[in-house]
């Protein structure tokens, strides 16, 4: 039998799966059916939501805010009972056993967990105690942690003093530093800095790596794209699509968007028409088998004059992304 | 054996018995919260003064002059009025102040026990509450010239108090909305300082407003400080224990089943 915690939590991440962990691809999260009606609101928050998240993966949870996310996590770690439908978390129906669920599961909360009076470093240390580790391994572990994030600096100032990016980091410490069956990310990037941002999708990466299934919740889908194994697009409470970012995207393979800048866009090339055209914008679907005409035109226009710059890039997670759920529902939501 | 019931089981056997990691996991957090709290100890212990040193000189002033029995009363009531301020006000509007900006939320999902939660906030502010109980004897001592008969069990009674004015107003954040806990707190010390036999005696109250009294926890508390404060001339009754100990045991259990409750 697999024994989840065999592997040291100090040790560099493990290069592939190695026969002392869960199997990677076993089935930690099974969210079935889950429906949730807020009293007082005509739409459910929930609305029949089934996902599977497994060791070793990370399960992207996409949509706009009010799509209904957060909602799912907290059902997930007992702080919401459904209306109706199942978690099974690591085999435990966590509906009737929430605390069972909890001993299994870490969350980094989509609210910022202020720390002042504490310094990132014992912050983290505290968490990891409170969840169980040993006082030597914990504390091996957050110095690895702060180090991965580039957070050294920042380890032992007062919290008083520290950025909403270092506290969004520190709480992604405290959420990983003891080894979890479950791992929950509630937009984990928010007011993170660019450059610290790469280091944290890495610690993710390393997170899953490590035998956790990582739940992301997220709507910064662009970065998100390069991390993610599995994907679940939710709007109004219910899943719109799931799949691997290659599969979400298949439909788009053979087709380039050429993105045009210019006050008096020139006329296209035979047979493409704008997708979308904005006062000085223009986004056009193209074929990839045009791809090369279409670079020889635009580049003529730019010598021309006729428009400022172009690009053309392959269609993005994000393209996909907005077609799914229509890039004007976020203002509403 | 399934994939995920074989999951299920390496990670039980990890977990250790709940009973030893719930009272270690709750010494943690105390911790955690003394350490989020310690920035406000000078802080709350200048409120604390000024509270206790304003109950004694303000009613002094109402009063008029203040014969050596009534600044006995004024001066043994005070740490009283501190304790439960501590407790129905700050203890509230700091819990309020948790679920309002959703650390108390992620704190819940940490895999310890409900009880341990409650546990944690009330022991922090039962020990915040203690500086008052000093500091207002002081304020009183100082003022009218007394001197208090302590008792071997007044720091236990003090405890006793702090910890149930913390439990019910814990009980207060956890059901209300935030804006009517607010609301509720702010009109529990208009009601506490003017109208509550604290620092005056119940017989100067309306008829109505002493039967209340009579099941309300706020005279009985002050009854036991003032019996543990100045034993020769203040005495406790049976009740006023009964009392304060049923109020406590209720608020305790009240706020327990918020914790566990699910929305």
């Amino acid at each position: 039998m697999s024994s989840y915690t065999s592997h040291p939590p100090h040790l560099p991440p493990p290069t592939g799966p190695s026969p002392s962990e869960p199997h990677p691809g076993n089935i930690v999260l099974e969210v079935s059916n889950l429906v949730k009606r807020y009293r007082r609101s005509a739409h459910p928050a929930n609305d029949d939501i089934s996902l599977t998240a497994r060791a070793g993966r990370v399960l992207g949870v996409l949509g706009h805010n009010g799509a209904g996310k957060t909602t799912v996590v907290n059902q997930i770690v007992g702080l919401l009972r459904p209306t109706s439908g199942s978690i099974r978390v690591g085999g435990i129906d966590a509906v009737a056993h929430p605390a069972r669920a909890r001993e299994i599961v870490a969350v980094q909360a989509q609210a910022n967990v202020p720390i002042t009076g504490l310094s990132p470093r014992k912050a983290v240390e505290l968490v990891g105690r409170i969840r169980g580790g040993e006082p030597s391994t914990v504390t091996r572990r957050t110095g690895e942690l702060l180090d991965a994030l580039d957070l050294g600096p920042w380890a032992d100032t007062p919290a008083e003093k520290i950025s909403g990016g270092i506290a969004r980091l520190t709480a992604f410490c405290m959420t990983v530093v003891q080894p979890s069956s479950l791992v929950i990310l509630d937009e984990p990037t928010n007011d993170v800095d660019p450059a610290r941002r790469r280091l944290l999708w890495a610690a993710i990466r390393d997170t899953a790596a490590r035998g956790a299934a990582v739940l992301l919740v997220t709507h910064n889908v662009r970065e998100a794209e390069r991390t993610v194994d599995d994907l679940v697009v939710l709007d109004r409470g219910r899943v719109l699509a799931t799949g691997t970012p290659a599969q979400l995207t298949a439909h788009t393979r053979g087709e380039l968007l050429l993105e045009l800048d210019g006050e008096h866009l020139p006329e296209l090339p035979h047979g493409l028409r704008a997708a979308t055209e904005t006062a000085a914008q223009a986004t056009v679907p193209v074929p990839a088998a045009r791809g090369a005409e279409v670079v020889a035109w635009a580049q003529a226009a730019v010598e021309q004059g006729q428009i400022e710059r172009f690009a053309l890039t392959p269609a993005s997670l994000e393209d996909t992304y907005l077609e799914l759920v229509g890039a004007g529902t976020e203002v509403a939501a | 054996m399934s994939s995920t019931d074989a999951l299920a089981t390496s990670v039980g056997r990890r977990t250790h018995p709940s009973g030893v990691s719930g009272l270690r996991g709750t010494l943690l957090l105390v911790q955690w919260q003394v350490r989020r709290q310690a920035q406000f100890l000078p802080l709350m212990a200048v409120v604390q003064t000024a509270l206790a040193v304003s109950t004694v000189l303000g009613y002094g002033i109402l009063i008029g002059d203040v014969a050596p029995e009534a600044a006995l009363f004024l001066a043994t009531g005070a740490p009283t009025i501190t304790l439960i301020v501590i407790g129905l006000v700050m203890t509230p509007q700091a819990i309020m102040q948790a679920r309002t900006e959703g650390s108390a939320d992620w704190l819940r999902t940490l895999p310890l026990p409900r009880w341990s939660f409650l546990a944690a906030d009330l022991s922090v502010w039962t020990l915040l509450a203690l500086p008052g109980l000093v500091l207002g004897a002081i304020a009183g001592a100082i003022r009218y010239d007394i001197s208090y008969q302590l008792s071997a069990w007044v720091l236990p009674v003090a405890m006793l108090v702090a910890l149930t004015a913390a439990a019910i107003g814990y009980a207060f954040a956890m059901l209300l909305p935030p804006l009517i806990t607010q609301l509720v707190t702010q009109l529990l010390v208009f009601l506490l300082l003017l109208f509550s036999p604290v620092s005056f005696p119940a017989a100067n109250l309306p008829e109505w407003l002493r039967r209340a009294h009579e099941v309300l926890p706020i005279e009985p508390m002050a009854n036991l400080m003032r019996a543990g404060l100045a034993g020769d001339t203040f005495t406790a009754s049976g009740s006023d224990w009964a009392i304060v100990a049923l109020w406590c045991a209720a608020a305790v259990g009240v706020a327990v089943l918020a914790l566990r409750r699910r929305g």
